[in-house]
Parts: structure tokens; sequence; C-alpha cells
């Protein structure tokens, strides 16, 4: 069962259709990737499921609900976490702090109680391996650290829905795979996830099926292996001429 | 003795150590506050009229700036224009006390209600606005309240200001109440921040304050909390506003709708620490003094002194002299700062 889907999803900014009439779907429990060359129009469609940014046409719906018009702390609440490309971190706030923000609000806005919240933020901290920096100013942090605290606050908003956008773009290898590790767990806790990411890699060895977005516009949505075997994506990918010269290698 | 028990006696040892450095630290804040406290209880009965009326002022204008603190040091909000609400407070206090025989506490409630209303009804469209704008916005909500007052004379005696009667004690013993009673507002006020900035809604307003688009896609309301931060901030000026109004017993629109006061609750809460919970109280103390004993003297000289020493502590000190009390900064680290903007 879905439980988001998109139909006909468009933003325009004036002239430019950032966003052209996207369908998706996303199953509950699976991983979805979200690839496409820079500017294919990624975080836009993010920022347009999150509310961020008003939609120009087509519909979201999540969890069988209308939300296109809905305002962005109201998607949040009704349980749909993101985190952001480059990291929002809530300067002047602890490790902590940030992430007891997330269990104060999003999804897990039912919890008042401060030592509870406490303490599962704590836990969340523990799950992303920054416990040894509870008690740091984010500011303080290196990015791939603020990366993991942009994880934990979203996770600490109790999601049934994690839109995570780039969230391993400036990482080493390693924590690439500690990464991918976490995503994993999140996903066998049941959190259903779409992944913006332009590790090849990890979107392949992660995600259960692609969506693939080229100048706004769907060009595919299929299984990791179907992906690396679609011609328009190589094209979009590569350029027509790499694409040209692999059609008359294969032939 | 294993390795493993003598590891788990040292450890034992550092618990132990931290938790009495903890506790030792705490117990020095808690000396101190009971110290000043029994000094400003007893001060009223053996200082003269003149000095009971300067520390009711700097009751005043802590409290006032503990109050601006939350909407802009936390929030985010530069709400220049906040004295509106002091001037609605009064001048609700005094309508009610001189034309509706109020009691004067219950009047005093009563405008600060009223003031923390106005600003969460002009907060739904103004603080949908940010920075300047805000900020510009808000000083027209000042110069509109006051031209209000000027013009409803048959309620508010316009231009002509309001008489308020005297309560029938001795002046000493008025200004007594007086002093107790901003004294009261200040550390209610300090307690309610203290208490409101350690919820869940004043976890939300140092989101707002720290990034509001953050705090939306966390799933905070910041339209909502906003208003909620600018309505507790305009009841403490209300509140401050009635007790202001009977403590001079005359008010008039340019003395309550006073833009001055506005720069000096700025200045204060910039001094001691903008964004913490004893900043506003210290800036209030050390400028209030300084400019009573020194600058009180010189009186153009005295907003040009105000004006530069916004200047140099939003360079120099952006986190005011907190951090220098507490020891998180020091005077070295200040001409280093000096150093690198090569002054």
């Amino acid at each position: 069962m879905a439980i988001l889907s998109g139909k006909g999803v468009s933003k325009r900014f004036g002239a430019l259709a950032a966003v052209d009439q996207v369908d998706f779907e996303i199953a509950e429990g699976e991983i979805l990737g979200l690839i496409g060359p820079n500017g294919a129009g990624k975080t836009t469609l993010v920022n347009v499921i999150c509310g961020s940014l008003p939609i120009t046409a087509g519909t979201v719906h999540f969890k069988g609900q209308d939300i296109s018009e809905w305002t962005a702390n109201r998607v949040a609440e009704s349980g749909i976490a993101r985190t952001f490309q480059i990291p929002k971190p809530l300067p002047g706030m602890t490790v902590l702090e940030n992430t007891m923000v997330g269990g104060l609000f999003g999804r897990a806005r039912r919890s008042r109680d401060m030592n509870h919240v406490r303490e599962l933020a704590r836990e969340t901290l523990a799950f992303v391996g920054l416990e040894a920096r509870v008690d740091a100013r984010v500011e303080a942090l290196t990015v791939a650290d603020r990366k993991r605290v942009e994880l934990a606050k979203a996770l600490a908003m109790d999601p049934e829905l994690l839109l995570l956008d780039e969230v391993m773009a400036g990482l080493n290898l390693v924590e690439i795979e500690t990464v991918m590790d976490l995503i994993r767990q999140i996903k066998d806790r049941g959190v259903t996830v779409l992944v913006i990411e332009h590790v090849m890699k990890a979107v392949m060895g992660l995600c259960d099926r692609i969506l693939v977005l080229h100048h706004g516009k769907r060009i595919a949505l299929d299984t990791p292996q179907e992906i690396s075997r679609d011609d328009r994506v190589i094209e979009a990918y590569l350029g027509e001429r790499y694409a040209a010269a692999k059609g008359q290698r294969v032939n | 003795m294993s390795a493993d028990q003598s590891s788990l006696v040292s450890r034992w040892k550092t618990a132990i150590s931290d938790l009495r450095q903890g506790r030792a630290k705490r117990r020095t804040y808690v000396i101190l506050m009971v110290v000043a406290l029994a000094f400003l209880a007893v001060l009223p009965f053996v200082a003269g009229n003149y000095w009971v009326r300067v520390v009711t002022g700097i009751f005043m204008f802590a409290t006032l700036s503990q109050a601006w603190n939350v909407i802009t040091g936390y929030t985010g909000y530069f709400a220049f224009g906040n004295v509106a609400f002091l001037g609605t407070g009064a001048y609700v206090t005094a309508v009610l006390v001189v034309r509706y025989s109020v009691p004067v506490p219950v009047a005093i409630v009563i405008g600060a209600v009223v003031a923390a209303v106005y600003a969460m009804l002009l907060g739904f469209p103004l603080l949908r606005i940010t920075g300047h704008y805000f900020s510009i916005a808000t000083i027209g909500v000042n110069l509109a309240t006051r031209e209000i007052a000027f013009n409803l004379p048959s309620i508010t005696g316009g231009g002509m200001g309001i008489t308020m009667p005297l309560m029938r004690v001795s002046i000493q013993t008025f200004y007594r109440y007086i002093y107790f009673g901003m004294l009261g507002l200040m550390l209610l006020c300090t307690a309610a921040v203290y208490l409101l900035m350690r919820s869940r809604t004043g976890f939300a307003f140092r989101a707002i304050g720290a990034d509001e688009s953050a705090a939306r896609s966390m799933g905070i309301n910041t339209t909502l909390y906003k208003v909620l931060a600018w309505g507790f901030s305009a009841f403490f000026f209300g509140l401050v506003g009635g007790l202001y109004a009977y403590w001079f017993s005359f008010i008039e629109p340019p003395m309550v709708f006073n833009p001055a006061n506005a720069i000096k609750i700025v200045a204060m809460t910039y001094l001691g620490g903008i964004g913490t919970l004893p900043g506003p109280i210290i800036g209030a103390f050390i400028l209030e003094i300084i400019s009573e004993t020194v600058w009180g003297r010189f009186l153009e000289l005295h907003l040009a002194v105000l004006g530069l020493i916004i200047v140099f502590v939003t360079v120099f000190m952006p986190n005011g002299l907190l951090p220098l009390i507490r020891g998180e900064s020091s005077l070295r680290a200040l001409v280093q700062n000096l150093r690198e903007r090569r002054l």
C-alpha cells in the first residue's frame, strides 16, 4: 500500500518548471531512492511534499489524506520528517536540545514530559552515534556530526516517513557505510524512507526502487537493476553521445 | 584488588567529586541570590528616598528587559516598539482606576491582559514580517497607540494626561510599596521566564529564534508560538506600565510611549547578555547605576553614551557581560576581538 503518493505534482518558478507533472508512490516500509542530475528538481519535490514550498498543480496524498495545501508544520506533525541538504541545526542550542525539539514536536508531540523527551533524545543520539557529543553546541560540530544531528532531529520526531536530502554528501567512505547501516536499521523499525542521494553505491545498495528526475520530469521509476540499464537514465547522467556510443558497442 | 574493581572505585570517586563540584556551584549561586535579595529587602528602610527611587527604576527596567528578551533574545523578533504595551497597561490601569473606581491591583492585572491581547492581535499580521521590517512596524505600533491616547480625550484625557488618586499614606511608605511592587514584578517575570524556557513552549521559542524554517519543518506552528512569545512579553510590559502609572500618579502620552525607554531596554539587554536569564537584570543594574551616578549630570550626552554602549557591546561583546562574569570569556579575548577588527 502506498504511504505517500503524488499525482501530476508540479512546481513552477515563473517560466521554469522545476518539477513537472510528476507521478510517484512510495510503498509503506520501502526505501525509495530519488536521483537525477543537478537541478533535476529533487529537493524542490521534497520541499513541495513537506509544504515548505506551495504546490503549483497536482496533489500529494499521505496515508490517504490530501496534504497538498498543508503548512510545513502540519505535514511534520502528521508524520513526515525531513533533513536538509545543508544541515539546519538550531544554533545556540546543544545537540541534546536540538534533538529534544524533534521529540517535543513532530509526530511525537503527544509527549510533553520533559524528562521522558530528554531520555528519548539521548537514545536517539546514541542510535546515530553522537552520545559523546550530547552537550556540545551544534556550532562546534564537524560536517559529519552535523549530518548526524540532522538525522537525530528528524528521527526524534517519530516519523512514519523520513525524507533524507543528501545525508551522505561530503562524508568519507567509512562514514557512508555507517549511515547506510543506520538507514537500514531505520527501515527495520518500520519507517518508510525516501533518500535523495548522489552517492550511487549507496543508492544501488539501499533502495528497493528508484525514482529518476531529469529537468523536473520523471524519466523512470523502477528497481535499481532496471534503472542501471535504462537508456534514458544513462543519457540523462552521461549525455546523449555516451548513450549513443554505448548503444553502438552493444549492437 | 583486581583491575575491574580499581577502575570501578576510581569512577565512583570521579562521580562523587563531580557531584560535589556541581552542588558547590549551585550552592554559591543560591547564597549569592539570598544575600542580594536580603540586601534589596533591607535597602528601602536604610537608604534615602532618592536611592529607593533609583532602585525601583532599576527593577522596572530589569523587568521590561527580561520580558523583551523573550520575544527578541529567545524568539529572535526585534520588537523595538514594545513600549506601546507599557503605555497600554498604564492607560488601561489609569482609566479603570479614575473613571470606574476599580481597585488598583485589579486594574493593573486587567491592563496587562489588555496589553497582551493587543500584542497578540497585532502579532498575527505583524509577526509574518521579519528582520528590520518587523522592527519598524513595531515602532509604528507604538506611535499609532500614542496617537490613539492623544485623540481620545474623553477617555484618556488626551494631551492633558490623566491623574490618579494618591494612596493615603506617607510619601515614604508609598515609595516603599512601589519599590516592593516593582521588585515583585522583576522576580515574578524572572521566575516565569525561567520556567517558560524549560518548557515545551520555551523550546519552540528558542527553535524559532535559531532557525525559523527549520523549526517549522520540525512541526512547530511558528505563527502561534511567535504570537504567544509577544503576548507573554506584552503582559509584563502591561504589568509594569500599570504600576508605573500609579507610581508617578500622572501619565501623559509622550511619557508612557517614550521611545527612549525602548533604547534603554535594548542597551541593558545587550549589555548584560541577550538570550540569557541573568543578562537583562545584570544589564539593567549596571547601566542604571552608571547612568545615575555619572552621566545623569549630562542630560544631552546621556543618550549619545547609550548609543555608544549599544555599538560597543554588539561589535565587541555580542554575548554581553555574562560570559565575562561566568568566566567563559576573558578580557584577553576581548582585546583579541579588538585586534581582529584592526581597531
